[in-house]
């Protein structure tokens, strides 16, 4: 499944992608939406650390249910803080508008490199 | 269980699949953090240059955006399934009672917050009559606590939607 054909189409993209973000930092010098780079890498994280914590051998026994779905929420709130955090700046004129749609894209792809990696790596695990 | 239904329509399939459970947590955090990212945006603007008011965001706005966000803590850290424990079984001593006595602080927080908002709205900016600029940062606070309050209300159905789920596994 996960050929040298992904693997080199996964990598092109995400150069595709720091490239946007890195354009949009530098070419106004103004570094903040670094940020988004930093909020994309983070986001998966809560998520394998609560898979981690939570204990999958008894379905009846909620306690440990309630630790992945604060993973989960964590998550979809860090992804959603990708988007927003160049919003905001670009609204208070800190960056310029183009800025901000060129690291919403970048962080986009980078987000979905991450993304289709770890699921192509779970497909090579699963037994 | 279909003869305890409440409601003419019966609950939809894929509100029972695991899929959507998960699916209804990501929006959950979604929604919170697009709140909370409106009124960060209220923020930053106000103490950004082009804001061209003397008008700034100060303690009074946070209040409200607090106690919806302490509410929905509140709500969400309830185990639901003792709320439809009756009070003679194993859970003695009115685990119920206590479960929904909590509930009805946090939802009272959670209400409070709402209206606080749309109160400070209408105090701090309406009734002086500033530009759409200055209002805006009434509106996003308003914006914010609904966004609160609904992801608080999408994470409530998740939950109700886990228990339908592992009942299904246990039968």
């Amino acid at each position: 499944m996960a050929g040298l054909k992904t693997i080199i189409a996964l990598s092109f993209v995400l150069a595709i992608g720091f490239l946007l973000v890195i354009l949009s930092s530098a070419l106004w010098k103004k570094y903040y939406t670094l940020l988004v780079v930093a909020t994309y890498v983070v986001a998966p994280i809560p998520n394998w650390l609560c898979g981690r914590a939570a204990n999958n051998d008894d379905f009846m026994e909620s306690s440990g249910n309630g630790i992945v779905d604060f993973g989960r929420f964590l998550t979809g709130f860090l992804v959603v803080m990708g988007v927003a955090l160049p919003a905001v700046l670009a609204h208070c004129h800190i960056i310029a508008n183009l800025a901000m749609v060129m690291s919403i894209i970048g962080g986009f792809l980078i987000y979905g490199t991450i993304i289709s990696f770890t699921m192509f790596f779970q497909e090579d695990e699963e037994f | 269980m279909s003869e305890h239904r409440l409601f003419r329509f019966p609950k939809p399939q894929w509100l029972n699949n695991a899929n959507s459970r998960t699916a209804g947590v990501y929006i959950a955090g979604a929604l919170f953090s697009l709140g909370f990212y409106f009124f960060i945006d209220a923020c930053a603007f106000s103490k950004s240059k082009r804001n061209g008011s003397e008008i700034h965001i100060t303690f009074i706005d946070w209040i409200p955006g607090i106690c919806s966000a302490l509410g929905m803590l509140v709500i969400n850290s309830i185990d639901k399934t003792r709320l439809s424990a009756d009070s003679f079984s194993y859970s003695g001593n009115g685990v119920a009672w206590k479960a929904k006595a909590v509930l009805f602080f946090g939802f009272a927080l959670m209400a409070g917050g709402l209206a606080g908002s749309v109160s400070v709205m209408v105090l701090k900016y309406v009734i002086h009559e500033y530009p759409l600029q200055t209002l805006w940062f009434g509106i996003a606070n308003v914006i914010a606590n609904g966004l609160i309050m609904l992801s608080s209300v999408v994470l409530w159905i998740v939950q109700n939607m886990e228990d339908e789920y592992t009942y299904n596994l246990a039968l």
